[in-house]
């Protein structure tokens, strides 16, 4: 830098160029600049679905392929091959109310936790509350649940025309579903404030994060019931903070279901802990992250 | 010292990179190398992965599906069961994996010297057979539990062996054979293999590896037939435990099958092998 003699041009240097490395602004200053950047957020949810389906062979079509044969295939070997009790529901309304449940965790927390790693580019070369990221990203998480939703829809009127009964009842109990929804949204939220810091460190970590999400499908009573685990050791299966509002979310949607409120609470509590975590990590690493890109 | 330079685009036949491939068989061994230390390069549990990655899933599967829901398993011990169809469809889903990417992973050397393409999806499933070999371990080990503490000992000890081993090398090729489409797909457009898992994830639920095949509804018995990795898998277990259902014709038709595909693979592979090594 060329040095200065004159005071006033460094005055005047000074008001136009302010960098300081000490950009830790308090929680409430965080939030307020994500509200100012909102429009941004819509950006990113809007190109996140369309990266969806865009630039693949079958266009929107691919979308649903995805999200419905999964389904089927699962739902007929969970439900005809193994023959999974599903507490007097029919098994496919069973599992579809399990599956959308759970997919309000998969598809946001992988989307999420992409966040970074997937805007590398734009990241280099200016600035945006990086937070905004992983939750632009998540918007698109929940394409699939709206449709694995709507398939659930005509599979009960479908089965009012069969069996002459509605296996989703309406009513104030499917508020206590959207408070379920909620949490495993936030689960997922909390959870990527890590992941997506991780995954843009090392790129690999979405695989592992795959693998990890593989298998928790099966900790998680997803595509049977938690009645299922021997009363003895059924703390142990709770101790899972999506197992709770997986349960709640089926008992408020499925006649004849069993949850527990006060192990709800506790993932409620976990995932406010974890959230709380994640923020104060992704603030603090954001900056060194951005660095290494 | 004569040097021959030959510059222009062949299209080999089949038959010429059949000799081609056998003939720069010592680059097998570089892309192998090249193959593990791309793999756990840069994690933190480093090597411990490779035991981590097979042994974690197939555990609490044995948990989810054999203590809990209580699947029925041919009458073996549930974990033995469910290790057995694993060993083959694991091989399988590794090597075709393996198989798609190795053109991503290792085409970068192909900008420098020239080798046929074919050594790379043959080279890079090298972790899948250790994998293979890690569970084979693993298998014997759990052998040797159930027969202290059942006093019995699971696995055939005669001839039929052999049919679990040609069920394990027919996996083997059934995956090149699919590699040699898709690692070409691989390299021209990005979602193939991200379609590929979830293939690979629908497929495995239609194969009986979490289930005996007397578990599926009758009715739905004979699309089986559809299916090579289940037909496969049937004859793995029969052969090793001496379970389930074997049938001769069924093999040979799919191993048949798969040999044409292979052949169709390989025809594949080679025409386009030159548009490869342009896209990229």
């Amino acid at each position: 830098m060329n040095p200065m003699s004159s005071s006033a041009s460094e005055a005047a240097e000074r008001s136009a160029w302010s960098i300081s490395a000490d950009a830790r602004d308090g929680f409430a200053a965080r939030v307020r600049e994500v509200w100012q950047y909102r429009r941004i957020l819509w950006f990113f949810a809007l190109r996140a679905t369309q990266a969806l389906y865009r630039k693949t062979y079958l266009g929107v079509w691919w979308l649903f392929i995805r999200t419905l044969v999964p389904l089927i295939v699962g739902a007929f070997v969970f439900g005809a091959v193994i023959n999974v009790p599903s507490g007097g529901v029919p098994y496919l309304v069973f599992f579809l109310a399990g599956q959308l449940a759970w997919n309000f965790f998969d598809g946001p927390l992988v989307r999420a936790s992409r966040g970074i790693d997937g805007n590398r580019q734009l990241l280099t070369k200016l600035y945006i509350p990086r937070i905004i990221l992983p939750l632009g990203q998540m918007a698109a998480g929940v394409v699939e649940p709206i449709i694995i939703a709507v398939i659930l829809v005509v599979t009960v009127v479908y089965y009012r025309r069969v069996d002459g009964v509605w296996y989703v009842q309406p009513g104030l109990r499917l508020m206590a579903a959207s408070a379920a929804v909620l949490v495993i949204l936030w689960f997922a939220f909390a959870l990527s404030l890590f992941t997506s810091v991780w995954q843009g460190r090392a790129r690999d970590t979405r695989f592992v994060l795959r693998h990890i999400v593989g298998f928790w499908l099966f900790l998680t009573p997803v595509v049977y019931p938690a009645s299922q685990v021997p009363a003895r050791i059924r703390w142990l299966i709770y101790v899972n903070p999506l197992t709770a509002p997986v349960e709640t979310f089926k008992w408020a949607v499925l006649p004849g279901m069993e949850h527990s409120w006060p192990w709800f609470m506790y993932s409620v509590g976990l995932t406010a802990a974890l959230f709380v975590a994640g923020l104060w990590y992704f603030a603090r690493s954001e900056g060194a992250t951005m660095d290494k890109l | 010292m004569s040097a021959r330079w030959e510059f222009g685009s062949r299209s080999p036949g089949v038959g010429a990179t059949t000799v081609d491939v056998w003939q720069h068989r010592w680059l097998l061994r570089t892309v192998a190398v090249r193959a593990f230390q791309r793999m756990y390069r840069r994690t933190i549990l480093g090597w411990l992965w490779l035991v981590i990655n097979p042994l974690l899933p197939l555990v609490i599967r044995a948990i989810i599906f054999g203590a809990l829901l209580g699947v029925s398993s041919d009458g073996l011990p549930y974990f033995l069961f469910l290790l057995g169809g694993s060993i083959a469809w694991d091989l399988f889903a590794a090597t075709l994996m393996r198989g798609t990417r190795a053109l991503e992973m290792h085409g970068e050397m192909s900008d420098l010297i020239y080798y046929p393409r074919a050594i790379l999806p043959i080279g890079n499933i090298a972790p899948a057979l250790l994998e293979l070999g890690i569970k084979l371990g693993v298998f014997v080990v759990a052998l040797v539990y159930y027969m202290i503490h059942d006093g019995r000992l699971y696995v055939r000890s005669d001839a039929a062996l052999l049919w679990g081993l040609c069920a394990l090398v027919l996996a083997l090729i059934f995956a090149l054979a699919i590699s040699l489409f898709t690692s070409v797909w691989g390299e021209t457009t990005r979602d193939t293999r991200f379609a590929l898992n979830q293939l690979s994830s629908v497929w495995y639920l239609l194969t009986p590896v979490l289930y005996p095949m007397s578990q599926v509804p009758e009715a739905y018995r004979g699309w089986i037939v559809w299916n090579p990795m289940a037909v496969i898998v049937e004859t793995f277990k029969w052969g090793v435990f001496g379970v389930g259902t074997f049938q001769p014709v069924l093999f040979a038709w799919t191993a048949t099958a798969i040999g044409g595909l292979f052949l169709a693979g390989l025809i594949y592979f080679t025409r386009t092998e030159a548009r490869i090594i342009d896209a990229r």
